[in-house]
């Protein structure tokens, strides 16, 4: 081993093989998916996410939402479904439009693949994004109140304006109004959902054994 | 235990006397005194930024109203810059800085071209801080260890290519031609960096992998960080100090090529295995389990060669601040390696995936195995690129004391922590807020921990522009200071 080119030829070695089994294989083999296309469910599958929601989808990549919050669900283990974050396991195919994917690796606060399911209501989202402490109480959580402008009333209250709790009031005369990336980000919240079903994707024991029994049924 | 001969001969060819070697090493020293002087500088300021950024992103988690109306200050934003700088800033400068003078020393000639390795170590350096800003201003990729925004790219590796290139005209102008395991591991990380580096960006950025392969990627390279460029750096330091600090050669060197190839093969895949129940096919999940399992095969090695050879001189450990730092450095390495192997395993992921464990092991294998054999190899190296004494011992001690106090709550905080928070999250139906009520003791563990690290970070930027700044006292303008015993350079063999 006393020769640079044998070290650099041993590791080149190594690191190319090493490469080609788990990073290359797998992408040659099964990371070249197409939607589908099931009327049934509504079209294309996945169901992508468009306009506003794309936007928002920058807003949570610039604040750095994904250091904290996660977007897939696990079925083998863990409690994910029971938490109601999900029906069944996150597969390769769900995420097949989302460059960068923002799938996460830390789950400071809940899983987010289905939050535009569990809160179906944008005010919700607004005061939370707004104070956490006002709908969660207790939670860490940052505040964004830099996504909002409180300003002075001018004529009427804006129909846009936050609804907040008294004790969260801003002074009299003034209104807490949304910024559009707010707007932008409640949009991508309320679009985080997986609203169709996929072969490939495992479900809880319960649903699998249950969709058997009625395929053995059918068949008989 | 020739090599460790040749290794000792190749810092002095003879034994007419020590004003005769250290003759030569000054020459040696001085040829790189500029460009590694800024090199130090760098790694030295990137410390305390990095443990500022990650003393506030640890103060968010428990108190999320901190610094909360600016918005280039989100969790979010000062997190991955936290990671980075650590990474990029600190350890990659600190471990280069070491592999420098290495080369040089153990090459045992005059390196030329400094002012090249300057330039594109300032270059490099610039790239950190454009990619610190970019996240500041909202450009941050979401992949870990990897959120510098795309356009800083390209200047990082065009200037790692830069740095690299200069190491291996370095190692190729050695003068002593059989090669010391330090060598080797230096070449393993200035070429795995560059692949490992160019891969990810072209299957995340350039030409992107489809969505859930992008996570495959990037836990790969993630892991691949550590494995290939850090520990590798590390390593090459500890081969090198140990001899040198303890006097004796590296307990069961012969082993040292086992050690090498088999961490190189198992550590270039270990990061498949944070994948576990991911949407990628499952057995290249279990490939990686089996490779960070078998990263227990070297790191035994490792931990009888570093242990046999430290425990064996252990009265000198208290007596020299290199050596205190190593010994910290090699257990901090054993327990990361014991979390990683037995953390990675299908039942604990079942407990800690996506907890905050495994950041307390990262944390644990940067502050603790890297920063601390850095850092004491900086302590070996400065006083005789500089010809001084250190201004003040204390200082060296407040830091070895402030870091090691630091990392143990650290780990309690993030390790324990996120064991408990795993169990909470992934074993129950626990409402989140009550395990965010739970985990506050533990977030504040953690930011303790920072901040002993923080008062670490200060005394050793002090200690180091101290010693820079000041003028050279008589005695050590017109001596030689470093006087180092025949029995430092020459071991039984």
């Amino acid at each position: 081993m006393n020769r640079g080119p044998f070290i650099f030829l041993g590791v080149f070695t190594i690191l190319s093989l090493t490469w080609a089994l788990v990073i290359n294989k797998p992408i040659q083999e099964t990371g070249h998916l197409s939607p589908i296309f099931d009327a049934e469910q509504g079209g294309r599958l996945p169901i992508g996410i468009k306009g506003g929601a794309a936007q928002g989808k920058l807003v949570y990549q610039e604040f750095g939402c994904i250091a904290c919050h996660t977007q897939q669900v696990r079925v083998a283990a863990g409690f994910d479904l029971e938490r109601g974050w999900g029906e069944r396991q996150s597969v390769a195919r769900d995420y097949l439009d989302e460059t960068p994917v923002l799938i996460g690796n830390s789950r400071l606060g809940p899983d987010l693949s289905n939050v535009g399911k569990r809160q179906t209501d944008a005010s919700w989202h607004m005061l939370h994004f707004y104070n956490p402490d006002i709908t969660s109480k207790g939670s860490n959580m940052p505040a964004m109140p830099f996504l909002f402008e409180t300003r002075e009333i001018v004529g009427e209250a804006t129909s846009r304006a936050l609804k907040l709790p008294a004790e969260y009031a801003v002074a009299d005369g003034y209104e807490v109004i949304p910024s559009r990336k707010a707007e932008a980000l409640v949009a991508y919240m309320k679009s985080l959902k997986v609203t169709y079903d996929l072969k490939e994707a495992p479900k809880s024991n319960d649903v699998m054994s249950e969709e058997l029994s009625v395929a053995l049924e059918n068949a008989k | 235990m020739n090599l460790i001969g040749n290794l000792c001969s190749s810092l002095c060819s003879n034994l007419e006397g020590d004003a005769k070697n250290r003759e030569a090493q000054r020459t040696i020293d001085a040829a790189i005194r500029f460009p590694l002087l800024s090199i130090f500088k760098a790694s030295i300021v990137w410390m305390l930024i990095a443990t500022v950024f990650g003393l506030i992103a640890s103060i968010k988690l428990h108190t999320p109203g901190f610094i909360e109306e600016c918005q280039y200050m989100t969790y979010g934003k000062v997190e991955p810059i936290f990671w980075n700088t650590l990474i990029y800033g600190w350890l990659f400068n600190a471990g280069l800085g070491c592999a420098v003078f290495l080369l040089a020393r153990i090459g045992g000639t005059p390196l030329k071209q400094g002012v090249f390795l300057t330039i594109t170590t300032v270059i490099w350096n610039l790239a950190v801080v454009i990619g610190v800003v970019g996240i500041i201003l909202g450009d941050q990729l979401p992949y870990k260890w990897l959120e510098f925004p795309s356009y800083t790219a390209p200047i990082l590796f065009i200037s790692f290519l830069g740095i690299g290139l200069w190491c291996a005209m370095a190692f190729r102008a050695r003068v002593q031609r059989t090669t010391y395991a330090s060598q080797w591991w230096i070449l393993t990380a200035l070429f795995s960096f560059a692949w490992i580096y160019s891969a990810a960006q072209i299957m995340l950025v350039c030409s992107p992998a489809q969505g859930a392969f992008q996570t495959l990627v990037s836990a790969w390279y993630a892991e691949n960080v550590f494995g290939l460029l850090i520990a590798p750096l590390a390593f090459a330091t500890i081969y090198y100090l140990i001899p040198k600090t303890l006097g004796i050669a590296v307990v069961g060197y012969r082993y040292t090529g086992i050690a090498f190839w088999s961490w190189i093969l198992f550590a270039s895949v270990a990061g498949t295995a944070k994948m576990v129940n991911g949407p990628i096919p499952v057995w290249v999940a279990s490939v990686g389990v089996i490779a960070t399992f078998g990263l227990l095969l070297p790191t035994t090695t490792f931990s009888i060669q570093f242990l046999g050879s430290l425990l064996s001189r252990f009265s000198k450990i208290w007596d020299t601040a290199s050596a205190r730092f190593l010994i910290a450095g090699v257990l901090s390495f054993i327990v990361t390696m014991l979390f990683k192997s037995f953390g990675a395993l299908r039942g604990s992921q079942e407990v800690v995936q996506f907890s905050i464990f495994e950041s307390g092991v990262n944390q644990l294998a940067l502050f603790g195995f890297a920063g601390m054999v850095f850092t004491g190899a900086s302590y070996f190296i400065l006083p005789r690129l500089l010809n001084k004494e250190f201004p003040s011992p204390t200082l060296v001690d407040l830091q070895f004391w402030a870091h090691g106090m630091g990392l143990v709550l650290l780990c309690i905080g993030s390790i324990s922590g996120g064991i408990q928070q795993g169990e909470l999250i992934n074993g129950s139906t626990a409402d989140m807020l009550a395990v965010v009520n739970t985990m506050r003791s533990s977030y504040f563990l953690a930011s303790t921990g920072l901040s002993f690290i923080l008062v670490g970070a200060i005394a050793y930027n002090v200690t180091f522009f101290w010693m820079l700044l000041s003028a050279r006292s008589k005695k050590e303008a017109s001596t030689s200071l470093i006087e180092e015993a025949p029995e430092l350079e020459y071991t039984a063999s």
